[in-house]
């Protein structure tokens, strides 16, 4: 009982603070906010432990490693050069426009060596909406952000990081007869990384997938389509949710009414997959989050 | 938030896969690659067998050690003392119940997060106040709360006992037989023999039910064996003795529990790392340790 007691105690003594220093200098205000600024630049990192990134460490890494791992001996022969090379110096050929010989390589670029550094591991999920009524009247978006903003709570800067970019407007990038212009707003993204992105992970699997009625899983192409697209070296799973999904995400159910309307989003697992296969070994990795998929 | 685990791979200076501009002279590197060693001139095939290492992921999170508890404490607050505003009126209506329940409580948590000093006074009446605790009180009473979570450690008899899948919850388990080979008793891991013109894969997956019936749903991951292990020739055999070779695979398993068929096979056990470096022989443990999660 005494040890039990004792133990309590380091416990209360390390997840308890005692009162704050006494704030000796002055402290700088933000000329914007007027807030008082730290002295020192602050930034958070993770507050809670991350049950499935826990998963992907422990469980996923070693199964993704055996089950994605191809042999090779020695090192790679180099690729085969197709035609004459010219000399550098030749004043003929020192200038001229010089493209990589044998066309575009990117279908066909192997994946790298498989070591234990690049398993196939997540990198970001990137939600995204386009709503085609901003076109005509950009408060239209406002809705969008303030789904994404319930769904993921990021913002510009969240947690004192530079790289987090929060909520993103994107933009037309070019003129589509008479509909779109380069730089109008049509649609909301954002992107999370580390626990926000296993926290959307979690809920997705969790609550929204198993109450979707016409949702069976991912569909996956048929077997007999090219394996040497771009998008099939680029390690990327995308799939979409329609807007009657939404409700079932808990930061959206507790206040439905709320929304004047619900956006559906495209949903993007980007991976550090890289070469020919990636995208089957993307999808391996996005199945061990239990995301189902079928093959119609 | 960026994550623990992103990092940025050093990207190699010419990568392998580009073909050179037309212009770009090749540097000769000197062929190293080693000559493979001249082969016996005569040499038994090896005996082969597949064994299976047949894991029990874990069930529950585990426990944050003590470092780990201080710094997501500290981690929490600094975010509560940063983060925006929290829009109440997009959330909850005006007075209703829900806005006094998540009022109550927020301001138990921010005092719990920068201690009883921190939050002014509220300005209600004790009478307003000790109702809205008897509403929510009601409220949760209603909604089914307060059911005890189940605890994160078993009682001892599950604990102890070697052959429940419920035991050590926060580790992962591995499948371990007492079997008696050769007319000797030792600890390993579900084996067979692989048949002529089977995949080393599927022989696995067969020897693992030969030996453990099929009560159970098991998942083997991958094509490829994840380990290797030759048995040291016992002392007194003539150079003729074929080779014996041990291909390991991973297995998962799904639901159900081990029900040995086979008359050598005594007894069973879900056993952690650290349990089986006790009962495996000294080569056995070498070859297989570094397959075990020490999680």
């Amino acid at each position: 009982m005494a040890s039990q007691g004792a133990s309590t105690a380091v416990r209360h003594s390390v997840t308890r603070f005692q009162r704050p220093p006494r704030i000796t200098r002055r402290l700088r205000r933000n000329p914007k906010t007027g807030l008082p600024q730290p002295h020192v630049k602050i930034t958070t990192r993770e507050f809670a432990p991350c049950r499935l990134e826990d998963h992907s460490q422990t469980t996923l890494k070693d199964d993704l490693m055996y089950m994605t791992y191809k042999h090779e001996v020695g090192e790679r022969p180099p690729p085969r050069q197709i035609r004459l090379r010219f000399d550098p110096n030749d004043p003929y050929t020192k200038f001229r426009h010089n493209p990589p010989v044998g066309g575009p390589q990117l279908g066909t670029r192997p994946a790298p060596p498989c070591t234990p550094e690049n398993v196939v591991r997540l990198e970001r999920i990137q939600l995204h909406t386009m709503v085609k009524e901003s076109i005509a009247n950009k408060s239209h978006l406002l809705g969008a952000m303030m789904q994404m903003r319930a769904l993921t709570g990021e913002t510009f800067q969240g947690g004192g990081h530079h790289a987090v970019e929060g909520i993103q407007i994107t933009r037309g990038k070019k003129s589509v007869g008479g509909w779109l212009r380069p730089g109008v707003p049509v649609g909301v993204k954002v992107d999370l990384r580390g626990q926000s992105m296993y926290d959307f992970l979690g809920t997705l699997v969790e609550f929204v997938l198993p109450r979707l009625r016409d949702f069976s899983g991912i569909v996956l192409p048929p077997q007999s389509s090219s394996i040497k697209t771009p998008a099939s070296v680029a390690g990327v799973v995308s799939f979409g949710l329609p807007a009657n999904a939404l409700v079932f995400f808990p930061q959206i159910e507790v206040n439905v009414d709320a929304y004047p309307k619900l956006y559906g989003m495209h949903i993007h697992f980007v991976t550090n997959a890289t070469g020919v296969g990636a995208q089957d070994r993307a999808r391996a990795l996005v199945s061990g989050f239990q995301v189902p998929f079928i093959r119609r | 938030m960026l994550s623990r685990t992103s990092t940025k791979c050093a990207r190699a200076v010419h990568p392998p896969w580009r073909r050179l501009l037309a212009t770009e002279t090749v540097t000769q590197t000197p062929s190293t690659a080693p000559t493979p060693p001249p082969r016996s001139k005569k040499s038994l095939r090896p005996h082969i067998s597949t064994a299976i290492i047949l894991n029990r992921s874990p069930i529950i999170t585990r426990t944050p050690t003590l470092f780990e508890q201080a710094y997501y404490a500290y981690q929490a607050r600094l975010r509560r003392a940063l983060h925006n505003p929290f829009p109440y009126d997009f959330y909850f209506k005006q007075g209703t119940l829900l806005e006094t329940r998540f009022n109550i409580e927020e301001r138990k948590r921010e005092r719990l997060a920068f201690g009883p000093g921190f939050l002014e006074k509220e300005d209600v009446s004790e009478e307003k106040r000790a109702a809205d605790i008897a509403a929510v009180e009601q409220l949760a009473l209603q909604e089914g709360e307060g059911e005890e979570l189940m605890p994160r450690t078993r009682p001892e008899n599950i604990e102890g006992d070697v052959k429940s899948l419920d035991r050590r919850g926060k580790r992962n388990l591995y499948l371990l037989l007492h079997a008696s080979d050769d007319g000797k008793d030792i600890w390993r891991f579900p084996q067979g023999d692989v048949e002529k013109g089977q995949f080393l894969h599927q022989a696995a997956q067969k020897d693992l039910y030969a030996e453990c019936g099929d009560l159970m749903d098991t998942w083997i991951v991958g094509k490829a064996p994840v380990g290797v292990y030759k048995p040291p020739q016992p002392i007194g055999a003539s150079q003729e003795t074929a080779e014996r070779v041990v291909f390991f695979f991973k297995g998962h398993i799904m639901a159900g529990q081990v029900k040995p068929e086979s008359g050598n096979i005594k007894d069973f056990a879900w056993l952690t790392k650290e349990e089986i470096e006790t009962r495996l022989e000294g080569n056995y443990w070498d070859a297989v340790k570094d397959i075990l999660s020490d999680y």
